[in-house]
């Protein structure tokens, strides 16, 4: 009845919104699946034009179809990421730190249908070049904005399993602005053991962000930016336990959060500005003696936009 | 002589100083490479040219290996007291950041001021200060991967970033 609500959901979104085919949406949907239901161990790329960095990710469901996932950093300080159902810890065992972000709602975020379809109102989804990477035979899936306030993505899966390999974010002009890529992967022979920390941190600081669904009283967008929406608004602890707000906007695949938090009390002077990390965006600027901070996989102009059109209104 | 060479790229040099100039960083100046990374900086802020291949490329890959601050250079003694992070404001630097230092300098924490006039001194979009990642960063990216829907494509590959070490961070 469930693939009878979404073959039903999927007409329907093809049917609103003609150009993309149906099976460049269902290729979405069968990659997700991937995402949510093998059990597999590789090592990945990441890539910007910066840097590269190499990490081990290893996924273990459970018979009860709950799931452990542990990523590894391979390079430098051996940091590590262990997700559960709905906690994230990582490990940086050279602060001797653990950072620990609970999930208030249920699990992480799906690429539900009503995103699929936001996803199809702002890009052009079309299906790419057929590509052998780490042995597998892949399809490439490509996401191509409608206007220039998104990145492009090149999706490469794995036909038989739907199992993501690569992918590419590419910007206006179709230039590369970074990619993740496997390297090796197995897909299946994974055991609870290979997902459990590496680090004993019994002694080590915990820093919980305590993140929690709230209203930033007065705070908003004067404008949101086009095919972008408000998907949660929520309060956390940054590092020191800062209290911030946070407030997060989507377009259904990229997704840009404003945090907004008190000048005083921050470790580092505020400044405003520009930072970018391949297909990361953070922008700063201070507003009614607040430093807000707009984060993004969006181009720089985007997130700009939105740290622009950060206001407060006194209620 | 980099403020000269912002200075002309601005047109605000005289013509005698602007062909001199210009003829100096035509007969091989070791300043010619300035001149054409500012170009590069500048139409890549911009957006506007197509770029060739391996373009951005290039500049990120300068732009990440020189994490200098591209900030106001400190006015006065006292301004941002003990503050190591403050360094030599080029002149490009400054074209760019001018906006964002006007609104620094008159909203500095000490003086709250309503947001609608805040709202009217917003810097333009076409030039932001380029800064390096704040110490933070991995916070902010900590606590947004979680919503970012690249995750249920992706899985944790994403995260990679929340971890990552920054050159900033590196040289403390």
């Amino acid at each position: 009845m469930k693939l009878g609500a979404y073959a039903l959901t999927l007409a329907l979104i093809s049917g609103a919104v003609q150009a993309q085919a149906p099976e460049t949406l269902a290729w979405l949907r069968k990659m997700q699946d991937a995402a949510q239901k093998l059990s597999y161990t590789g090592t990945f790329v990441y890539q910007n034009a910066g840097r590269s960095e190499t990490s081990r990710i290893t996924r273990f469901v459970e018979a009860s179809g709950g799931d452990i996932e542990k990523l590894e950093v391979m390079d430098g300080v051996p940091r590590e990421i262990v997700r559960t159902k709905d906690t994230v810890r990582c490990y940086l065992p050279g602060a001797r730190l653990v950072k620990v972000d609970r999930r208030t709602e249920r699990g992480f975020p799906a690429l539900l249908p009503e995103r699929i379809s936001a996803v199809a109102r702002n890009y052009d989804i079309t299906l790419g070049e057929t590509r052998r990477i780490a042995g597998y035979d892949c399809q490439a899936v490509v996401l191509t904005p409608k206007d220039n306030l998104r990145y492009g993505y090149r999706l490469y899966a794995d036909n038989a399993s739907g199992m993501l390999l690569r992918a590419v974010t590419f910007d206006a002009s179709g230039e590369q602005i970074e990619q993740f890529m496997f390297t090796q992967l197995v897909i299946g022979g994974v055991t609870r053991d290979m997902v459990k920390p590496r680090h004993a941190s019994r002694n080590w600081r915990v820093e919980d962000a305590e993140a929690a669904p709230a209203r930033a009283n007065g705070w908003g967008l004067s404008s949101e930016l086009p095919g972008f929406h408000k998907v949660v608004e929520l309060k956390r602890r940054l590092s020191d336990s800062r209290p911030a707000a946070q407030m997060v906007y989507s377009d259904g695949l990229a997704a840009v959060s404003v945090f907004i938090e008190a000048v005083e009390g921050r470790p580092e002077p505020v400044r405003p500005g520009l930072a970018s990390m391949g297909a990361i965006h953070m922008y700063t600027r201070e507003v009614a003696n607040h430093v807000v901070t707009v984060v993004g996989e969006a181009p720089a102009a985007s997130v700009q936009r939105i740290a622009n059109a950060v206001e407060y209104r006194p209620q | 002589m980099k403020d000269r060479i912002s200075a002309l790229m601005d047109g605000e040099l005289d013509d005698k100083s602007a062909s001199e100039l210009i003829g100096s960083l035509a007969h091989g100046s070791e300043h010619a490479d300035a001149w054409r990374e500012y170009h590069v900086i500048r139409d890549a802020m911009r957006g506007t040219a197509p770029l060739s291949e391996g373009f951005s490329a290039r500049v990120a890959w300068k732009l990440a290996d020189q994490p200098t601050v591209l900030a106001p250079r400190r006015t006065r003694p006292g301004l941002a007291p003990d503050s190591p992070r403050w360094f030599t404001l080029s002149a490009i630097a400054a074209s760019f950041a001018a906006v964002a230092l006007v609104g620094w300098l008159a909203f500095a924490p000490q003086q709250p001021a309503p947001a609608p006039v805040l709202a009217k001194v917003q810097p333009p979009v076409e030039k932001p200060a380029m800064v390096p990642m704040p110490t933070s960063a991995n916070d902010y990216l900590l606590a947004h991967q979680g919503f970012s829907p690249r995750v249920s494509l992706q899985g944790m590959a994403p995260y990679v970033l929340t971890v990552a070490e920054h050159p900033a961070e590196a040289r403390k």
